[in-house]
Parts: C-alpha cells; structure tokens; sequence
C-alpha cells in the first residue's frame, strides 16, 4: 500500500498572532504542524502496521523549518519525507494544493491523506483541490480507514454524530477528520536520532494557482470587555448577582 | 559427645548442606551480575562497614513501627547470639568432653575463660527465652491478628505465587524453624545437666527439672537442632529469609549520589560493548542493583505504607514490585521458567497504570531499612514504555508535546513566559542582556498559571523592595525538566537541559534562586552533569538571607494567623530544605502548628512525576485531601478564633492544595497560602493592581 500524506505548516496559536500590513506578522511566530494532519499522520501508519506498505510525508517548507515537523513524523513511522521549498509564508492553500499535486502525481499512491482543514485559514481547500487536480474521488470528514486490496472502507462523520461508512475505490483522496487512535507519541530522542540520519528529499515548486482573493485588511481582534469575576461566598456571590440583574432592571 | 558413625553422618550432612548453599548464594549473585551496571560507587569497604554498624543497631528500620521494630532488634540480636550457640553446638558434638554446663568444668578451662563461659550461658540462655516469644509475636500478627500491613490491595498486580500466599509459607517455615531449633538445642542443654541445676541456666535448669537429664535426649535434641540449621541455611538463599545476607550488603552498596540525581536511561559505563536501549523492559534491564534489591527486599511493606499512589488506591505497591521481582527471579533460577528472565515487567512484576501513578516523591526510598530503590524501577520501566510507543495518558502526551515545541507544558509561546514581569510597576532585568546577581529561574506554574502569577509578582516586590540585584530569562527559559526525566521522557529531558545550558551561557549571574522545588531539584542535582555547576538556591532560603542581612524587616508581626506547613518533596525530603521556611516562619511571628507527618516524612501532594498533568482524575480521597484535613486536624488540637492558614512553598503546592480545600468543602475553615504573602504581609508590601492588564 503506497500511502502519501499531504501536510500543512501553520503559525502557532500558542502565542498572540501578531499583525503585519495586511497579513499575519510572520517573522514573529513559531510554526507548528496542523492539527488534522497529525490524524491524517497516524492514520496512514495504522494502515502500514496493519497491511504493509509505505508511508510519504510531503508539505510545502514556507520558512524554511519544515524539517522539525518531517522528523516528527518519521519517527512515528513515515518511511519517506519530502518538502517542496518554497520559502513563502504567505502561500495560500490554492497554491500550496497545487504545488502539492505537482509533486505527489509521479509517486503511484493508491491513497492520499491531508487534514480535513487547518486552524489558519479553516477552509478545507488543500484535500478537494489536490482531489481535483489528481483526478481521483475525494472524501472528506474521514474518521477512519480500512485498506483492502485495491478499495478502502472508510468512515465519515456528519453533524450531529451521525456516521456512514463507505467503500472507496484506489486513488483517492481523503480529508482525515480524526484517526481511530489518538496520534502516538514521539519520544524526543528518536525525532533526534531521525533528524540526525534521515534525508529529506527537497522538490521545487511547480506550477501556479490562486484563489482569486486578496486581503483588503487584517486586524487583531478588539477586546471589548472583561468578564468580571465575583469573589466571595456563595451567598455573598448570590447577594451580588441579584444586586446586578436589578441595576439592569432585568429582575 | 557424638558416637562415630554420628560423627561420619553429620559431616556428610554439613557437606551436602555447604552445597546447596554454595549453589544458591552462587545462583543469587550470577543473576546479580545479569544486571546493567550501576553508577561507580565510592569507598565500598568504607560504606559496607558503615551499613554493618548500621544493621548491627538496626537504625533504618526504626524510620517507621517503633515497637515492632524493637522486636525485630530482639530478634536480631537473637540470631547472631544463636550463630555462636550453633558453632559451640557443632563443638559439642564433635570435641570429646566439650561441655561448657557448670562453668564448662567438664572442659577445664583455664580460669580467664570462665567468666566467658558464664556469660555465654546466660545470655544464650535468656536469648533462647526471648527468641521464642518474639517469634511467636511476628507469627501471631501475620496468622492470627493479619496485620493489614502485611497484605495489598485488590487491584495491585502480584505474582501468582504471592497471591496464594508465598510470603506466608516462607514466614511459617521460617518460624516454625526457629521455635524447633532453639526449643531443641535449650531441650539438649537441658538433658546434658546431670546434676541438677545450673545458675546460668535458668531457662534449661527449669526443663531440666521436668525432664531429667538423658543421654539419648541429649543426643535427639542435638539432631533437631543441628539437622535443622542444614537445612535451613541452604533453604533462606531461596526464600524472602536471604534477606539476612542481603539486606547489609545491599545497604553497603545503597545510592551515594544525592536524592535528586536519577541514574540514567542508559548506563555510562558499557560492559563488553553490549548496546543498551534506554530504561527497563525486562528484568535484566535493569542496573545490577536493582536487582539486587530484590534480595534484599525483607518485604515489610513500610514502603506500601507512606507510598501516596498507593494511599489514593491507585495500583501501585513499591513493595509488591520488589516481591514481585523476588518471585519472578526465583521461578527463574531456581525454578524451571528461566525464559521469565525475558518476560516483560510490566506483565509481570507491576501493572502498566501502577507504572503511571507514581508521584516520584521518594517516600518509599527514603523509608526502606535496606536502600532499596522501587522509584528507580518506576522510572525506568516508563523511559522504555516511551521508547516502544506504549499508549500514554493523553495529557501527559498534551504536556509532553508542548514542552517539545513551547519549553513548557502549558501550550503556552515562548514569548508569553515573562508577560507578568511586564505587568509590575518596576523594571525585571533580562538576565541574558545585562549581568545580575541573582537569576532568578521562574519555572511552568509560576510564569503561566494565572492563579499563582500574583505571588510570582509578589516575589519580584519582595525582591525590588530588598534592594536585590535579580533578572529573568524571559522566553529564554525552559521547563528545568524535572518531571520530564521522571515521566521517564530522557530525549525531551535532555533538549530541555540544551535549551537551558545556552540560555545560562548568554546570561551573567552569580547564583540562581528557583521559586519551584521541582526546577530546585534537577538544576541542583542533575544539571552538573550536563555542565551545569552554579549555586542553586530556593527562595525560602534567599529570604531568609535577606531578613538575616536586615534588608527585609518585619513591620507587623503575624501572630492573628495560626499556620501550618508542607514540606515538598522535591525541597524538603530530596533536599533536606526543612529549616529554612520553619525559620521564616518564625521570624514572622505566627502561631505555627508541625502535622504529625513533617519533614522527612511529609506526604506528597500528589502531584509530582507528572502526576500533574494526568488527563484522567481517579475516584478516591486524593492525597492533598487528605493533607488538608491532616492539617485541620493538627489545628484541632489548638483551638482558637485565629484564621487558619496552610502555608506552602511551591507554585504546584498552590494549585493542588487549593482545590483540596474546594473539593473537601473546607473553604472558610483553612486558607492555603504562599509564604511570599505572608512575608509581603509582614513586610509591609501591598499587592498593586496590574499597570499594564
Ligand atoms: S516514589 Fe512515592 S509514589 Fe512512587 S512508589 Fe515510591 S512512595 Fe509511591
Ligand atoms: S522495598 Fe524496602 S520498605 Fe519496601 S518492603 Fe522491601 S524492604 Fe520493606
């Protein structure tokens, strides 16, 4: 089974996002691995535990860091990894799906997993476009895959816990919503130890794509108030809240 | 004494006896030498005398049970007089007119000699007497009163062996042996006075008066009584009893570097280029010592009892592993399952979650008569689990992770570390671009948690206010890494080290102050391994300094409060910090109140190793619950109207002990407090409302 995983660098919300023009200050965040794409991750290599094969790791290198996520996802048991270097924090994921698709066509993958959305832009275009331009079936919101011969089982949640599952024939593509286990741990020494020996393969981008859309503005979000906190017992605490719900007249 | 052919018969008998013997003491210490090795040890013969002194006194059993343990000293004391009574025995019986009844006139002996002689009598006599009713003590709690102590809990893993009473057989052997032996050798003592009485001899002079004297008695008791000793000695290098030999040797070779330092997942010192994975899988992967351990475990279960994971019914029994082991090792040598040597520990000796539940306070360490180590297995046991994948508790994995890509386990960016410096109405240094005195490492909870963030600012008054030259790392600072180690993550531990080293290596200071006894811990004890050789401080310490130097005083004393305090582990019990706060404390002038279990035998919050970040809470009393009500218990004995205060000197402490006050529903009744407010309080400094916020 030839897996292939398309992977999305994202800023990192641990911090404040900090704004610059009309974009994300990108010289003054960390990046960190998407999400969904550590399911997507998992997902692949419970396939290969399960029935064998090989697992490709590939994402676009926007800063120039994209090595730290590849190791990571070598050492939870990725067999390959490869970076499109593109050094553009600002690639959208137009372009990022294109670029994508470029690189992965030459590899005969039976399926190819990305993250059913990423925190930064939320708009789940990276899985249907490379669906698109790969020419294969896609299916999104996958909570699990099962690989057999030349097909696939695989479940797909819908709103409000319902589930269905489908049988899908090879290629396609698949949004991973969430992998059956939660993504294993690796340990930091084994993430070392690939980063020491293992080789990333590196692919120029190829071909163009937008989205048609450019930001007008960019703007950090205005606090508008604090939530107050009452302090006291719970009938001092009770005591207030009545005092307040008068002061509104709303009691 | 003996006849000829009873002669030919007992030296075969000593001979077979010795064989057994060499065979088991040699099984022991082959299965020994099939451990890792250890870290190099100092000085043994020094040390080795040191525990024989020890033993001899008995001094680390009594840390806990006093007057079990002066029972066990009687019995001690007991079996080294019989060894010299067995060797007269064995004297006795093979050297003609060898009788040392009546002052040993039978032998004449020259006349120095007689007061010896004497004195042997009596004190073997007597010792004969009290041998036999300490024994039946121990028998009667272990049969008919079943000490809890002695049991485990339901849900601890155990070897199938010790479930079906194992230890209990060993101990009924064992007894029964001692009270046929010495009952047997006073009985032939008593046969052999053939005129009447003898003053040295109360004990035997009164069966003496009951049986008579009798040549073939004398002869049947002697058998008994030597027969037994050759079967016995090569039975107790394979029973729980080997702790006779073992426990001194193991105490001789007990750890020597400080509390604080763990060994690590793989050992320095490499024997015929064997290549070592890290931490413990099977048994054999564990340090030489570990094992032995095992022998020298007297499965006591002093452990079990101040073990806090233990207490909060989670699987785990320190001593349940040593015997486990014991057990295992057994079956495996002298037994016919040697391929257990290579069965996975984690299904044999402790349960995967019971590997998960403990808080890494040393309790059980400290405790143990014989140096045992049952934390250090823990540990190791962990670092492999991580290594082969083993599924983890989602939030340690959560917190693990973060510490990997943010240097901190509260998923919170670098950047945000010194945000609170910020919010006060004076400058913080940063230490890496201007050189300070003090750098002062802040650690995960004080920098982060917003219910703590207050007295970390309070700190930094205290500081300012004392004229005190300190700066921070700002995003500079890592988690120190203590937990890390403990949670058995070595990689992450050691990147963390990495980080840390290169921030030091940027920053001029003289000394560093922590306000977290974990970060205390590991930058004292393990970062100098790493290179790391600086003067590490808590900050209890520094501002006792400060009011010694009289650059803090104290304006109003606090004498309306009535407090208690609880030692942390990582400061006190690993540390040996007990004085410092006590002397804070005092100098404030509160009504202060010590909890039966103080100092070296604080109990643990619960929340160490990593305990902290466990996504799962299990039902039960928690711990710190029980803490808190220890401590209104303590208060109890001391009415009054003033505000009762649980003083704490660790930012977790702040975290565990305030919701145990919650969820105990003692709100009101007890307050838990940092004593950086107590000292603001007397000092006179205000908590300012946040500048910037
Ligand atoms: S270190 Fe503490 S929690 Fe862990 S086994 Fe020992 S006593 Fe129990
Ligand atoms: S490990 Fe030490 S304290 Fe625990 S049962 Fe064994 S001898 Fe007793």
């Amino acid at each position: 089974m030839n897996i292939v995983v398309a992977i999305k660098h994202i800023p990192s919300i641990a911090d404040d996002v900090p704004v610059k023009g009309n974009n994300v200050d990108f010289d003054s965040v960390d990046f960190v691995l998407n999400e969904w794409d550590e399911h997507s991750i998992e997902q692949a290599v419970l396939i290969k535990e399960a029935v064998g094969g090989t697992v490709t790791v590939i994402g676009v290198d926007l800063i120039g860091e994209l090595d730290n996520a590849l190791h990571l996802a070598l050492a939870k048991g990725a067999d390959k990894v490869v970076k499109i270097t593109a050094d553009d924090p600002a690639a959208d994921s137009h372009m990022q799906a294109k670029w994508l698709s470029e690189a992965i066509k030459g590899m005969g993958a039976n399926m190819v997993f990305a993250g059913v959305q990423a925190s930064n832009d939320l708009d789940g275009q990276i899985g249907p476009m490379i669906a698109a331009y790969l020419d294969m079936p896609y299916i999104g919101g996958v909570s699990s895959v099962e690989a057999n011969s030349d097909s696939a089982t695989v479940n797909k949640e819908f709103a409000g816990g319902a589930g269905a599952k489908y049988s899908v024939s090879m290629p396609f593509v698949a949004g991973v919503q969430a992998a059956p286990k939660p993504p294993r741990y690796a340990p930091v020494s084994k993430v070392r130890q690939m980063a020491q020996s293992a080789t990333v393969e590196k692919v120029a981008p190829s071909g163009d794509a937008s989205s048609g859309l450019t930001f007008k503005k960019m703007a950090p979000p205005v606090v508008t108030g604090h939530a107050e906190m009452i302090e006291g017992s719970s009938k001092e605490v009770a005591a207030k809240i009545v005092e307040l719900l008068k002061s509104k007249g709303l009691a | 004494m003996l006849t000829p052919i009873e002669k030919i018969l007992f030296i075969l008998l000593a001979l077979v006896s010795a064989g057994f013997t060499f065979h088991g003491f040699k099984t022991i210490i082959d299965t020994v030498r099939k451990g890792r090795p250890a870290p190099e040890l100092k000085n043994i013969p020094a040390s080795l005398l040191k525990a024989g002194v020890t033993v001899l006194f008995q001094r680390t059993i009594f840390k806990a049970r006093k007057a079990l343990s002066a029972v066990h000293l009687g019995l001690f004391f007991g079996l080294i007089t019989y060894a010299f009574v067995n060797l007269f025995d064995v004297l006795e019986g093979l050297i003609p007119n060898f009788d040392l009844t009546y002052s040993g006139k039978h032998l004449a002996p020259p006349a120095w000699t007689i007061p010896l002689i004497n004195i042997y009598s009596l004190v073997s006599d007597v010792m004969s007497m009290f041998l036999l009713i300490a024994i039946t003590i121990f028998l009667v709690r272990r049969f008919i009163v079943k000490d809890k102590a002695l049991t485990y809990r339901e849900n601890v893993l155990l070897n199938p062996k010790v479930k079906a009473g194992g230890q209990a057989k060993d101990s009924l052997i064992v007894g029964v042996f001692v009270i046929m032996h010495v009952t047997a050798h006073v009985l032939s003592q008593a046969y052999r006075l053939t005129e009447g009485a003898d003053p040295f001899m109360p004990f035997a002079s009164f069966l003496n008066s009951i049986f008579g004297a009798s040549e073939t008695g004398m002869h049947v008791a002697w058998w008994v009584s030597i027969g037994w000793v050759m079967f016995i000695i090569p039975y107790l290098s394979r029973s729980k009893h080997t702790h006779f030999f073992m426990a001194p040797i193991n105490l001789g070779l007990a750890k020597q570097n400080p509390r604080g330092q763990l060994d690590p997942a793989i050992p320095l010192k490499v024997i015929d280029g064997r290549k070592y994975d890290p931490g413990a899988k099977v048994i054999t992967d564990l340090a030489w010592k570990r094992i032995l351990d095992a022998y020298a475990c007297v499965q006591c279960n002093r452990c079990q009892d101040v073990c806090p994971a233990n207490f909060y019914q989670r699987p785990l029994s320190p001593s349940a592993l040593e015997v486990n082991k014991r057990y295992l090792l057994k079956e495996a040598t002298f037994g016919s399952h040697p391929d257990l040597l290579l069965a996975p520990l984690t299904e044999t000796v402790i349960s995967p979650e019971a590997v998960w539940s403990c808080t890494t306070c040393y309790a059980c360490v400290r405790v143990c008569p014989v140096g045992n180590e049952p934390m250090a297995d823990i540990v190791d046991i962990r670092r492999r689990m991580l290594i082969d994948g083993f599924e983890i508790d989602s939030g340690v994995q959560t917190a693990l992770q973060s510490l990997a890509t943010n240097g901190n386990w509260m998923g919170k960016g670098k950047r945000l570390r010194g945000r609170w410096a910020k919010e006060l109405e004076f400058p913080v240094k940063n230490a890496t671009e201007e050189p300070v005195e003090v750098l002062w490492f802040v650690g995960d909870t004080a920098s982060f948690d917003e219910r703590v963030i207050p007295n970390t600012k309070m700190v930094a008054r205290i500081f300012h206010q004392a004229g005190l030259d300190f700066g921070i790392l700002y995003q500079n600072e890592s988690n120190a890494g203590n937990d890390v180690r403990r949670v058995g993550e070595e990689g992450l531990f050691e990147q963390l080290v990495e980080q840390n080293m290169a921030a030091f290596g940027k920053a001029q200071f003289q000394r560093i102050v922590t306000t977290d006894p974990h970060s205390f811990n590991t930058l004292k004890n393990e970062y100098p391994q790493f290179g790391g050789k600086f003067e590490v401080k808590h900050y209890t310490v520094t501002l006792l300094k400060l009011f010694e130097e009289g650059k803090l005083t104290v304006k109003n004393k606090l004498s309306h409060y009535k407090v208690t305090f609880h030692d942390p582990c990582y400061l006190g019990r690993y540390n040996g910090g007990f004085t410092a706060p006590r002397k804070l404390l005092e100098l404030l002038g509160v009504e202060f109140h010590e909890m039966p279990r103080n100092c070296e035998n604080s109990f643990c919050c619960g929340a160490g190793g990593g305990q902290i970040w466990m996504g799962k809470v299990a039902p039960g009393e928690r711990p710190a619950e029980n803490r808190i009500k220890e401590a209104l218990s303590t208060f109890e004995k001391h009415p009054s109207d003033k505000k009762q205060l649980f003083i704490v000197t660790c930012p977790k402490d702040m975290v565990m002990y305030s919701d145990a006050v919650k969820t105990t529903g003692n709100e009101g009744k007890i307050e838990v407090r940092d004593i950086i407010q107590l000292v603001a309080e007397a000092v006179g400094v205000e908590e300012v409302s946040p500048i910037v916020g």
